[in-house]
């Protein structure tokens, strides 16, 4: 029987008590740049099946609200009390995404039996494998990836199993920085414990359970309004990422929403199939894996900011997620770089969302935070040394009520920057800009978020220098309802200068003294028709630098002339411009419209058949070739087939395989 | 400055009422008092609260030789950003470095979310040419053309005031300097502030920050002290009036005038500082200050008796970097609204009723349920008067209010009432935990102070939560922030960032900065404050491994900084270490990046006289219907007036008084100590 909503109310406090607490002695007390300025961690309060049931919101990251640590806690048995259980193996209950990624989970015991378990997770900035820092996406396997556990009992009984950590710590780059953060997480989880056993004190066991499990329901009848109050129907939408691998072509993630009354289906079928670069994102199929939830979350809490953030939220969505796929790759498909197609999948949930209710959903945001990290000497000291550098995010989308933020916001809220102070005093490197870029948002009746942008000087030779999650370079962050995309993303090195060298989604380099890196965000999209901007607003734009001059007659329709509107002009102007033509619904900007004009819904249509009929190995290969081949605009479904039966025709391999799979069915 | 003799008087202004505690330094008496204030001729009700205290306790005007006041007239201006229009000058290539703030958004999981704006508008920032690094070198001189051009064109926006804020200025300000004369020479009718001058600290958005604030709440702030300063020397005031500083300290308002920032927190600090006084007194070391009014809930720690401070507090969503008590808001005080939402939970806040128009109980046009109605529907409230009369809840307004939230609950008006207060107070749990926390305490080992006209009705249920032991109502529990002024130090902060290895070469360095700070801190005690007591000088340094990204604040011994002892600086740095993170690495070298010195002098106290003292049981006046716990029962009352030290009563049962109401639920055994605190113990 579900307890009174006065004690669900006060228990729903104490859980978060529970989880800011664990959260706070962790960031107090951890060493590492990830744990303590990237705030790269998350804690949970999980109920007895592993449902995460309670999180902080002040602190850590925002994507695992809704994480089920069911498969992986199964995979241990004989849970005792003192025990702490952790994986960072991205293909063992497909809990942790990527082997950088180090989750743990303790069980809470009252009178011998098992009540609950607190967890979370920190991202180690290394785990071994074959590159520092443990991530790229050029990497193919997972093997590459680092040193990886299955899940196993780091404690047991309150006994740590040291010859197990000496076997991470012998694998990893920077020990005393896993060791330094492993030992805060531990201490955070004890901490949990505590605070649950005082739950337990106060509530007593079976309220405790109860009320756990009344928690998820709530937060389900949360989710479930919400659907109740969008129309029924079914919504297809897709985005790009601009690159499937090194120099690669478009990788596509589709999705069909399928709302039906209270619940919905998440439909990925058209995603692009499992790539060779370490962009995949392991989910092993499960239907409500929280990367594939992430955007979701982010609009619910969008539309109900009193929203309990846990598992229940997830139940009335399912996700279909095709095996071989890029949402669902096979072992052993490489994953570090997740976190790009991520991002990707984030926008992917706010333009089908958008097209279900249009009138409560902001335009894209930037969609691309590059996290930017040093390698170099220290000339001063001889020592080599790793230093991240500010996160290079970009502004919000524009809202239904208001302009998109400006330089950060929507899902990149929770990054934050260094000071350039700071960063000068310890890394040598200086900085000659770091500010918004102006004209970068996309126009409309609410402007798109502004980009930011970042320059500096490298000062030792063979500065070596990653950049990860680039994207957005060549595909922007799209407008929606007559608002214009936000300008790509650029990375250069030198620019302006004759030894200019356009570097964009390349995410490793070298810098040598003298050599200027710069680096500039996507902007966010603009919603609404920029003509129905009010000129004043597009003045004061103008006057602050938000919106070039230029931008503004070119794009608003408003004259100014030194800092003063030119009104009578501008309605002329604006008159002119205006037509009865229905406005688009996206404004995806002249780069896709071209890319698609080739690959268009139904060619894909037809890619999308054919790679899920071939073997998974098989899957990516194709597809690059067929891309190679398909250049004609138009063509549609037909010339997508002619270029595989062509394809097929040259590869006796492929013909010996049909031939083997039709014998065998 | 002399002290002794005659009357000192401390005023505070809080939303509702300016309090005022008045001291008899030859009687040893203290008297309080509050009166409404008024909004539409701020100052008014400071001449007419000394006008109330001249009647009542012979106060005269030229007896009153010390006059320390707390306003909120910087923290209002910016929170409702009404201060003066500002131009920046800023390094060429970061003009942004406000508009970027920190990028982080204060709610991670909205698209919706945003921060207030800057408090320079992005047209008003000016770019100027030339490089300071990071260890102080120019790199590119100062363009001083680029300054005038700037000037010029923030004259031609007409802007009120210039900061100036270049980048690295923390470690050599040669060329905000500079700037800075240029700024005053071409534009003599503008104020100019520099961030190094405000406070020079490493990170460019926090300074620069801080900066701004400074300079967005001079006029006002200026304007407000030239009005107080000359309404009391016309009322023949002989002091020079003083005022309460966010780091707990306290400094002539003449020094306020420009040092604004400095002022902008003191409400809340000097809450704090009046609560550890009060807690020293009761021989209370380890003590969880709760104040809560109508429209704010904050809470602090004090450990060993001593006031916790840091840096970066925030005014909305700014934040403040200059040495602050560290006070953390829990809540919008006895004004929270309850709402139920469509699951049928109940939920209190985040919307307050403010005070305006306040709980529905007090009859001002509100009609939503506050937590204040919730305690009137229980009968803790409206059956006896509150603040000095002024006011006194009506249960029958509070109780239509309640209605609205018990129906679609299917509950009773008091069982909802009931409902509310319990989760009034789990959302506050919530927020004292994260303290807790923060600074890696356990709340069992401490005893709370609850104070403000709100704190003592809500502290004995949150110390319940809390798991706390003991819970401290002082003698006037409505004027703690006003007897903070009186008792607080003069004190002020002085740092300078170093980034100096603590080994034995750098040990010269370390001393001769040190020596030259204390200078600083010396002069600024003696001739800008004339203070001729005994100066006390503590030192602080932020240190950490080198390469570590964060720093650690250590308490360092005055001989080793002056000496320039880098062994006994570095391990007092492990130790350090050591206590936060179990444990320090010796061999590692350990850097200091600011070294920090408080400079206080303490003017003397006069003892407080001790209430009547009586014993056995205290007398309670009448009884009350009280509702908890599910049922209505009836509970003594006593009135505060009445109550003699070394008496004895217990919970269940509500003490009244001029300035609060205490709610004592079952299980508390209180008692009176010696200074007229109620002491109250959770029976074993």
């Amino acid at each position: 029987m579900a307890i009174d909503k006065v004690t669900l109310q006060i228990l729903a406090n104490h859980c978060r008590a529970a989880a800011e607490n664990m959260a706070y002695t962790l960031y107090r007390t951890a060493h590492s740049t990830f744990v303590k300025e990237t705030e790269d961690f998350t804690i949970q309060v999980l109920d007895a099946a592993g449902h995460t049931v309670g999180v902080p919101m002040d602190l850590g990251a925002t994507w695992y609200p809704g994480l089920n640590y069911g498969k992986a806690i199964a995979m241990l048995e004989d849970y005792r009390p003192g025990d702490i259980a952790f994986t960072n193996d991205p293909y063992s209950g497909f809990l942790s995404t990527h082997v950088p990624d180090l989750h743990m989970w303790k069980p809470i015991f009252h009178d011998g039996k098992l009540v609950c378990f607190v967890s979370g997770h920190i991202h180690n900035t290394d785990m071994g494998g074959a590159v520092p820092a443990s991530l790229s996406r050029a990497l193919t396997e997972v093997h590459q990836e680092g040193i990886r556990f299955r899940p196993s009992f780091l404690y047991r009984e309150g006994v740590l199993n040291q010859q197990l950590l000496d076997v991470m710590l012998l694998n990893v780059r920077k020990p005393e920085q896993n060791l330094g953060d492993l030992k805060a997480f531990v201490g955070a989880l004890n901490t949990g414990e505590r605070k649950l056993r005082e739950m337990i004190a106060r509530f007593g066991t079976e309220t405790l359970v109860q009320g756990l499990s009344d928690l998820q329901d709530y937060a389900e009848h949360q989710a479930r309004e919400i659907l109740r109050s969008i129309p029924d129907g079914d919504y297809f939408f897709s985005d790009f990422a601009d690159e499937d691998g090194p120099d690669g072509h478009p990788a596509r993630l589709a999705v069909t929403l399928r709302i039906r009354g209270d619940a919905a289906e998440l439909d990925f079928t058209g995603s692009d199939p499992q790539l060779t670069s370490s962009l995949n994102v392991p989910t092993g199929g499960n239907p409500r894996h929280t990367l594939m939830l992430v955007g979701v979350y982010y609009v619910l809490f969008s539309l109900n900011p009193n929203l309990m953030l846990n598992y229940g939220l997830t139940r009335p969505f399912t996700c279909i997620l095709p095996e071989g796929t890029v949402v669902n790759p096979s072992f052993p498909a490489a994953v570090g770089m997740r976190s790009l197609t991520c991002a990707r999948l984030r926008s992917l949930m706010f333009g089908v969302f958008g097209l279900a209710m249009p009138e409560r959903m902001p335009a894209a945001p930037a969609g691309s935070s590059s996290i930017v990290n040093v390698m170099t000497h220290d000339d001063r000291t001889g020592e080599a040394m790793i230093a991240a550098i500010n996160p290079v995010v970009g502004g919000g989308g524009g809202m239904p009520h208001g302009d998109g933020t400006d330089g950060s916001g929507a899902d990149a809220a929770y990054l934050k920057n260094t000071p350039i102070e700071i960063t000068e005093a310890e890394v040598p490197i200086r900085f000659r800009h770091y500010g918004l870029a102006s004209g970068t948002g996309g126009a409309g009746r609410w402007r798109g978020g502004l980009a930011t942008k970042m320059e500096f000087e490298a000062f030792t030779p063979n500065t070596r220098i990653t950049a990860r999650n680039r994207d957005r370079c060549r595909f922007r962050a799209w407008g929606i309802l007559g608002g214009g995309p936000g300008a790509p993303s650029r990375m250069l090195l030198n620019p302006g200068q004759p030894h200019e060298r356009v570097l964009n989604n390349v995410d490793t380099f070298n810098a040598n003294p003298g050599d200027i890196v710069s680096i500039t965000s996507p902007g966010g999209g603009g919603r609404g028709d920029p003509l129905e901007r009010e000129p004043a607003r597009v003045l004061r734009d103008v006057v602050c630098g938000y919106v070039t001059q230029d931008a503004a007659e070119a794009d608003y329709g408003v004259v100014i002339r030194g800092e003063a509107l030119d009104e009578v002009a501008t309605e002329v102007l604006r008159a002119k411009r205006r037509s009865n033509a229905p406005l688009p619904h996206f404004g995806f900007g002249p780069e896709r419209e071209a890319f698609e004009r080739i690959w268009d819904k139904d060619a894909y249509g037809a890619l999308t058949e054919i790679l899920a009929d071939l073997p998974v190995h098989w899957r990516h290969f194709v597809k690059r070739r067929l891309m190679e081949t398909v250049t004609v605009e138009r063509g549609g479904a037909a010339a997508v087939r002619a270029a595989w039966d062509q394809l097929f025709a040259s590869l006796p391999q492929l013909r010996a395989l049909a031939a083997r799979r039709m014998a065998a069915e | 400055m002399r002290y002794g003799m005659s009357f000192r008087v401390g005023v505070d202004i809080g939303g509702t009422f300016i309090d005022f505690c008045l001291w008899n330094e030859d009687t040893a008496e203290l008297h309080s008092l509050k009166v409404l204030t008024t909004p539409a001729t701020p100052g008014a009700e400071l001449l007419r609260g000394l006008e109330i205290l001249r009647e009542r306790h012979g106060a005269e005007p030229e007896q009153i030789t010390s006059f320390v006041h707390g306003t909120t007239v910087g923290i209002n201006t910016v929170i409702q950003r009404k201060g003066a229009r500002l131009a920046m000058l800023a390094t060429a290539g970061f003009e942004d470095v406000v508009e970027l703030a920190r990028l982080r958004m204060p709610e991670a999981y909205s698209l919706f979310s945003r921060r207030g704006a800057p408090l320079v508008s992005r047209d008003c920032v000016f770019g100027v040419t030339g490089r300071i690094l990071a260890d102080g070198e120019e790199e590119a001189p100062l363009d001083e053309e680029s300054v005038v051009r700037a000037v010029k064109a923030a004259q031609a926006k007409g802007v009120d005031g210039i900061i100036v804020s270049l980048l690295n200025a923390y470690r050599n300000s040669a060329h905000e300097e500079r700037a800075t004369a240029i700024a005053e020479r071409v534009a003599p009718e503008l104020f100019v502030f520099r961030s190094t001058e405000v406070w020079p600290v490493i990170r460019e958005y926090e300074r620069t920050t801080t900066a701004l604030i400074n300079g967005y709440v001079h006029p006002k702030v200026r304007d407000y002290l030239d009005n107080l300063i000359g309404g009391l020397k016309a009322r023949g005031v002989p002091a020079e009036p003083l005022i309460t500083k966010s780091n707990g300290g306290i400094m002539s308002a003449a020094l306020g005038k420009r040092n604004c920032v400095s002022m902008v927190l003191s409400g809340t600090a000097s809450g704090v500082i009046g609560a550890a006084f009060l807690a020293r007194q009761a021989r209370q070391d380890h003590v969880i200050t709760l104040d809560i009014g109508g429209t704010s809930a904050d809470v602090a720690l004090i450990v060993d008796g001593q006031p916790q401070y840091g840096l970066g507090e925030k005014i909305g969503d700014l934040p403040l970097y200059i040495p602050t008590v560290s006070v953390t808001s829990i809540g919008d005080g006895g004004g929270s609204i309850a709402w139920v939402d469509d699951f049928g939970v109940l939920k209190v806040g985040p919307e307050s009723a403010g005070s305006d128009p306040g709980p529905a109980c007090y009859g001002r046009g509100g009609t939503r349920p506050t937590i204040t109605d919730a305690f009137t529907v229980c009968g803790f409230l409206g059956q006896h008067e509150l603040a000095y009369g002024a006011l006194r809840p009506d249960p029958a307004l509070a109780r239509a209010a309640i209605e609205t939230v018990a129906k679609p609950m299917g509950l009773s008006a008091e069982a909802a009432a009931e409902a509310i207060i319990r989760i009034a107070i789990s959302g506050m749990f919530v927020e004292v935990n994260k303290l807790v926390a923060r600074s890696g305490v356990d709340p069992r080992d401490f005893a709370l102070l609850t104070f403000g006209g709100a704190g003592p009705m809500l502290g004995c249920f949150l110390a319940r939560e809390l798991g706390m032991r003991r819970v401290m109502v002082p003698a006037r529990p409505g004027v703690v922030s006003a007897l903070g002024g009186l008792v607080a130090d003069i004190r002020n902060d002085f740092i300078r960032t170093l980034f100096a290895d603590a080994e034995p070469a750098e040990g010269p360095r370390i001393a001769r900065e040190a020596v030259s700070l204390e200078a600083l801190g010396l002069t600024w005690l003696r001739e800008e404050q004339r203070f001729a007591g005994p100066a006390q000088a503590t030192w602080f340094a932020d240190m950490r491994y080198r390469g570590q990204s964060f720093e650690i604040e250590v308490a360092l011994p005055d001989a080793a900084v002056k000496a320039g002892d880098t062994v006994a600086i570095a391990d007092a740095f492990h130790a350090a270490h050591e206590a936060i993170y179990d444990f320090a690495d010796r061999e590692a070298p350990a850097q200091i990046v600011n070294l920090r010195l408080v400079m206080a002098g303490s003017p003397p106290r006069p003892a407080m006289q001790p209430p009547p003292r009586g014993d056995g049981d205290a007398v309670p006046e009448r009884m009350l219907r009280v509702f908890f716990d599910a049922g209505w029962h009836e509970v003594p009352l006593y009135r505060r007036a009445a109550l003699a030290a070394g008496q004895h009563f217990a919970g269940p049962c509500v003490v009244a008084q001029d300035d609060t109401t205490s709610c004592i639920p079952p299980g508390f055994a209180a008692h009176v100590d010696a200074m007229g605190n109620i002491l109250l113990d959770v029976a074993e």
